[in-house]
């Protein structure tokens, strides 16, 4: 049944290429900033690349775009509605989309993270597999947090718009070191990849609060979702 | 099947005011236009939209219960449908979402003559197609025992409108409560057996039959007669009595009388006398106004002879008018 449930969201990305458009995009221009990194022959380039470039610019916005192509750029409730008009419980398939939207990001965010280690790794940085996988890792969790805060954002709103919202909010709150970071997924992922930690908060501190907010911010999600009508 | 106990709703600018209504299984519709409240109606009986007081029912449950949700068919103008599946996966998965046998998705897009849809994506199809799409998935699914419908007739592919008012008369006849909501009083008349009356969010009234409405209509009751000779039965129909007025229209003759029964014999009449090829011959509905304006004067009748009975019945003095 989740299965079934998950299927439309997938074909969704599956099936309407023009939908990865936007995501392709950020993808390449993460590979041209580690590329630019390995010819100018950085130092810390993989360090560079992902703690000031990937993190706080590209992910996000990677995570955004795979969020909306999954959702059809619409609130998650209208995403549901056809399968609701069913029959199908509104929780349970706002739970599978949002299924499919984490399990995409963390996969392009994860593989991205991996691959940019890999491509920008600098004489100082440490050993170049063994920091693909802890990118791979940070990333993905970063991205697993970012696709549920997103999909939180698209039950803000009739159609949707607390996802460009919510993008801002961690613009703005994660940029600091202070309490209010804590609440965004910038400002954790920033201290898994090697960045200043917010609250000096240590990495695991950090990876423990992503898996939390991800949580909290799926089944929040979903609750709304549940609640809510799509708008006719 | 459906219940409505004091129910009041709002979607700005319209309130629905307290609408206490029932239906069982056959073919209702409500008519009114969008304005009126029809298809909050029929989204408050799915429970797609929120009650602000009352309480709706629909097979003996809170339309939310999960089991009720499957069993109800929601087919508004623009219906939402997963736009990444193809036609036929779409039949298929709303099958298993309603827990019913597997059936082949194509023998149900035939009921609505749409099975050449079969292999399209959701995504390409006109809305008329995707509205096609949604009734015959409505209409053949085995667990559906609710149909709800807005505009059934309107903005659907030309090959399913032929076969929709058999269709849903078929399902009708199996005990599916279908209700429908419509703004033209000829598609109410040609699909539902009684109808309910909208006007602003409130029930002007019911009525069984259009004939019936037009019957008390304040303008008398208008029939279209398409014949092969439209001038020489405007010239028989002059001559009779109980034909009020004639006139062209649209190729065919509207004539119009006082009653239904007398302006048929005199149109029947007329008909032989002039010698034309009678093609079709039909009651025309009344417009919208005239159809509230008759459900209201059936009540004040209906009100003014229990005034008369419990006068007579308690002996008052005859001059006694009802309030």
């Amino acid at each position: 049944m989740i299965a079934g449930l998950a299927r439309p969201s997938a074909l969704r990305l599956v099936r309407t290429p023009r939908s990865l458009l936007a995501p392709g995009a950020w993808c390449v221009l993460a590979l041209g900033f580690a590329l630019a990194a390995r010819w100018r022959g950085a130092v810390h380039g993989a360090d560079h690349v992902l703690v000031d470039a990937y993190a706080p610019l590209i992910l996000p916005l990677l995570v955004y775009t795979l969020v909306g192509a999954v959702l059809g750029t619409r609130s998650l409730a209208a995403s549901a509605a056809p399968l609701v008009a069913f029959g199908a419980s509104p929780a349970r398939t706002a739970l599978a989309i949002v299924g499919v939207a984490l399990a995409a990001s963390v996969i392009a965010g994860g593989l991205l993270g991996a691959l940019l280690a890999f491509v920008a790794h600098g004489a100082g940085d440490p050993p170049a597999a063994r920091d693909a996988l802890a990118s791979a890792y940070a990333c993905a969790l970063g991205s697993a947090a970012y696709a549920g805060w997103f999909a939180l954002g698209a039950t803000l709103g009739k159609r949707g718009g607390g996802r460009p919202l919510l993008l801002v909010v961690d613009w703005v709150l994660g940029l600091g070191r202070g309490v209010m970071a804590l609440a965004t997924p910038r400002a954790h992922l920033r201290n898994l990849l090697g960045g200043p930690s917010p609250m000096d908060w240590s990495g695991r501190s950090s990876a423990a609060a992503l898996v939390v907010l991800t949580a909290v911010c799926v089944l929040l999600g979903a609750r709304r979702a549940r609640a809510q009508r799509p708008p006719s | 099947m459906i219940t409505f106990e004091a129910v009041a709703a709002r979607r700005a600018p319209l309130t629905l005011a307290r609408l206490s209504l029932s239906w069982g299984p056959g073919l209702h519709s409500v008519v009114g236009t969008p304005a009126d409240g029809g298809p909050l109606l029929l989204e408050l009986a799915a429970g797609r939209t929120r009650l602000r007081s009352g309480r709706v029912e629909v097979l003996e449950a809170s339309p939310l219960d999960a089991r009720v949700r499957r069993q109800v068919a929601l087919v508004p103008l623009e219906p939402p449908l997963p736009d990444a599946l193809r036609t036929v996966e779409v039949l298929t998965l709303a099958a298993t979402l309603r827990g019913e046998p597997p059936s082949d998705p194509k023998v149900r897009l035939a009921a609505l003559g749409v099975e050449s849809l079969a292999p399209r994506r959701v995504g390409t199809l006109a809305p008329e197609e995707a509205r096609a799409v949604a009734l015959a998935e409505a209409l053949t699914s085995t667990r559906v025992r609710v149909l709800l419908l807005e505009e059934p007739l309107v903005g659907v592919d030309p090959r399913a409108v032929a076969r929709l008012p058999e269709l849903l008369r078929a399902r009708g006849r199996e005990g599916c409560a279908v209700l429908v909501a419509t703004a033209s009083l000829r598609d109410a008349g040609d699909l539902a057996d009684d109808h309910v009356l909208l006007r602003g969010g409130t029930v002007v009234g019911r009525a069984a039959s259009l004939d019936e409405l037009a019957a008390f209509s304040p303008g008398g009751v208008r029939m279209r007669i398409l014949v092969s000779d439209p001038r020489a039965l405007l010239a028989a129909l002059a001559a009779e009595e109980a034909v009020d007025a004639v006139a062209r229209s649209d190729g065919a003759v509207v004539a119009r009388g006082r009653d239904a029964p007398g302006l048929a014999a005199a149109v029947g009449r007329a008909v032989v006398a002039s010698a034309v090829d009678l093609t079709e011959m039909r009651i025309e509905p009344p417009t919208m106004d005239e159809a509230r304006g008759a459900v209201a004067g059936i009540a004040t009748a209906t009100y003014e002879a229990a005034h008369a009975r419990t006068r007579s019945a308690l002996a008052l003095p005859s001059e006694a008018q009802p309030p």
